[in-house]
């Protein structure tokens, strides 16, 4: 019925260059604006220590007495005073004293193990992607823009000139207006209301925009396109969707990442193909493609368990150390869901008919942090209600519900701080699918359902607070694949791979 | 009448000591901003250390003042006026890591005190804001001058004598000159990084 062969490639494709240019932002404008150091916000750009959670939960300010610590002052837009005339006047407003722009540039080199492409040499009639061993690959040029306009409006604007060294590629990360405790409006406790309206990444409990790793969390980027062996019951799944997709939309939040608790709930544009989006990509065609007419639901609660034992020290943005400040002990626990639907068109016998599959994604997440250590990790559960065409495909006048399309996962990561100014990390994934896409070729080599893991240590070296270097390797255990007669057909797509990353914000 | 003969006696050392007291001047050049030039340690004299406590605030993530020069002995307090966490280190006192200290953590509002009884620059740090610094600059004698815009100084109530003096600025190698003061002594230094 559909041909899975480009969306495969386009999938290999595309988690070539995940792994390539994983996107992460520190802040170069707020540095100038305050006159501080990254290592203010970030343990090792771009993750953020307890500060940095404060300060951007405050809306891109300092938790208390922010003008105090501004270097460079912003520009009035109208007096103070004028506030007190409103409405009758404009309410008065600031920009930045120096435009607020922060740009990022990375560079890779990556070694792929030799089993790299025996997949293609299996099918040479019609081959995927070959990898080169060795590659140099530029990463990511980017511009990214935030700050505060005043009145707890807060800005972002983050947009890719260039992806791989192709200037074609690049494209708007988040791009927002975040209206910060709004609830005083309402007479609700302090910072217990927030908005932000425009594309932005979800909520999630970990970013993966805005992640460490060279290389994404690989539960963030599973979509679910469905089995696709002969073997299995037909599914129609075809869904692109991936936790790390942008979103479009509005989102109310409230409370702190740095203590207590937090939540957010984001309704968003209806995704399918994986891209935010907009009402001109609803077509009356065969295919799958996102439709804003339906609105997609996200929330998240989290709490964070500070666990110091000094209580006026738990209460503080950072915990009193006995050489300084440092990251709070602390125990976060969370929890996630998502509901969708997924559209999809058929030719029917009389025309065109359109699927729109509910699917929803469940997951729980915890960060424990001790000193310089921190473990954290979390488990998806992700589950597509399947439409098959009824009675059958040549004469299809409806749908009929098949086998549910599942796939779970998560990971397991701990870094540990050697130095101030060195990261190591050891990390695990796992994705288990009934469709995993990188092990398939085709519906001939499709395994009835795989688990997918990698092991990933890493390091990672700040040469100064804004130039950095990584390296990570991935491990992939190899993983057995089989044909209808249960042969072993070929090597498996498990390639291990080192990945060196310089990058720098400035 | 003993008394009295004391008395006298005690003013007129006083007075041939106030007659005595010069100055040392000169000017420090080679580098730009505040300079310390001090008379390093008289053999067979010791000074009592001072009473007062100089303070050194961390405010708007900055030290402030970033200079401050005390004599041996002196207590200096470091408060935190910022509503942010902040932290006072230093790896060294006159280039000796033995000495480093780290003061830990204290809220906005509070001080912290520590008696710097050891001469040399201490190069003040935050830990959490790695751009802030400072210097104390911890003499031996209580004669000692901070340069003008210029480069000028003048270190006053030198007593007459041979001393050797110093000049430090932050990031230059310090540099020593014997000067001989009978009335007034000039000292002139050109620092390099």
């Amino acid at each position: 019925m559909r041909s899975r062969r480009p969306l495969i490639s386009l999938t290999l494709l595309l988690l070539t260059l995940a792994v390539l240019s994983s996107s992460s932002y520190a802040i170069p404008a707020f540095s100038r604006q305050y006159g501080t150091s990254c290592a203010t916000c970030h343990v090792d750009f771009p993750k953020l220590n307890d500060f940095g959670k404060a300060f951007k939960d405050a809306g891109f300010k300092f938790p208390k007495d922010d003008e105090s610590f501004l270097k460079v002052p912003p520009v009035m837009l109208g007096a103070p005073a004028q506030k007190d005339l409103w409405p009758h006047t404009i309410f008065p407003g600031t920009i930045p004293g120096l435009p607020p722009i922060g740009l990022r540039f990375n560079t890779f080199f990556q070694v792929v193990s030799k089993n790299r492409n025996d997949i293609n040499a299996a099918n040479l009639a019609n081959p995927g992607t070959f990898i080169p061993r060795t590659d140099f690959q530029p990463g990511l040029f980017s511009i990214f823009m935030a700050g505060n306009f005043g009145s707890d409006i807060a800005f972002w604007v983050d947009e890719d000139l260039s992806v791989g060294g192709s200037n074609a590629d690049g494209g708007l990360g988040d791009g927002y207006l975040k209206f910060v405790n709004v609830g005083r409006f309402f007479k609700l406790p302090t910072d217990s209301l927030s908005l932000r309206i425009g594309q932005f990444e979800l909520d999630l409990p970990f970013s993966p925009a805005r992640s460490h790793n060279l290389s994404g969390w690989d539960i963030f980027d599973e979509a679910n396109i469905g089995a696709m062996s002969s073997l299995v019951p037909e599914q129609n799944v075809n869904n692109a969707f991936a936790m790390s997709s942008a979103a479009q939309g509005i989102e109310f939040s409230g409370g702190h990442t740095y203590r207590g608790y937090h939540y957010s709930l984001a309704i968003v544009n209806q995704n399918t193909g994986g891209n935010p989006s907009s009402g001109d990509t609803v077509q009356p065609v065969v295919g799958f493609f996102s439709d804003s007419n339906f609105k997609d639901l996200y929330g998240r609660f989290s709490y964070r368990f500070n666990l110091e034992r000094d209580p006026a020290s738990r209460n503080e943005v950072q915990a009193a150390g006995a050489t300084g400040p440092r990251d709070h002990t602390y125990l976060n626990l969370g929890s996630f869901y998502f509901y969708g639907r997924s559209v999809q068109r058929f030719q029917g016998a009389n025309g065109v008919l359109t699927a729109r599959e509910p699917f929803y994604r469940l997951g729980g997440d915890f960060s424990f942090n001790y000193h310089a250590f921190n473990l954290y990790g979390m488990y998806m559960y992700g589950h597509d209600k399947n439409l098959t065409l009824f009675p059958d495909a040549e004469t299809a006048t409806g749908f009929q519900s098949g086998v549910p399309a599942t796939f779970s996962g998560g990971f397991l990561q701990a870094d540990y701080m050697l130095a101030p100014w060195v990261m190591g990390i050891m990390r695990y994934d796992v994705v288990k699918s009934s469709a995993d896409r990188i092990n398939t070729f085709g519906t001939e080599l499709s395994p009835l359902s795989a688990t997918r893991n990698r092991f990933t240590p890493g390091v990672q070296f700040l040469i100064h607070a804004n130039i950095k270097a990584a390296l990570e390797y991935q491990i992939r255990p190899q993983q057995t694949v089989f044909d209808s007669d249960g042969n072993r057909i070929a090597k498996p797509f498990r390639t291990n791979s080192a990945v060196a990353d310089l990058e720098f914000v400035y | 009448m003993k008394r009295n003969l004391v008395v006298i006696a005690a003013l007129l050392n006083a007075l041939s000591l106030l007659a005595s007291a010069g100055t040392i001047s000169g000017k420090v050049s080679g580098v730009s901003g505040e300079s310390v030039v001090y008379v390093e340690a008289i053999a067979g004299k010791t000074f009592p250390a001072p009473t007062e406590k100089p303070v050194i605030d961390q405010k708007g993530l900055m030290f402030q003042p970033h200079l401050v020069v005390v004599q041996q002995g002196t207590t200096v307090e470091f408060l935190n006026s910022d509503k942010v966490a902040h932290n006072v280190f230093w790896i060294s006192v006159g280039g000796n890591k033995k000495l480093g200290h780290n003061l830990g953590t204290w809220p906005q509002g509070e001080k912290k005190s520590f008696k710097f009884d050891t001469p040399g620059a201490v190069p003040l740090l935050c830990n959490v804001h790695p751009e802030m610094s400072a210097y104390i600059v911890v003499t031996p004698t209580p004669y000692f001058a901070t340069t003008d815009k210029s480069g000028n100084y003048k270190i006053e109530n030198v007593p007459d004598g041979s001393y050797t003096v110093t000049a430090w600025h932050e990031g230059a190698k310090n540099q020593s000159k014997p000067t001989t003061v009978a009335g007034e002594g000039k000292a002139d230094f050109t620092l390099s990084k």
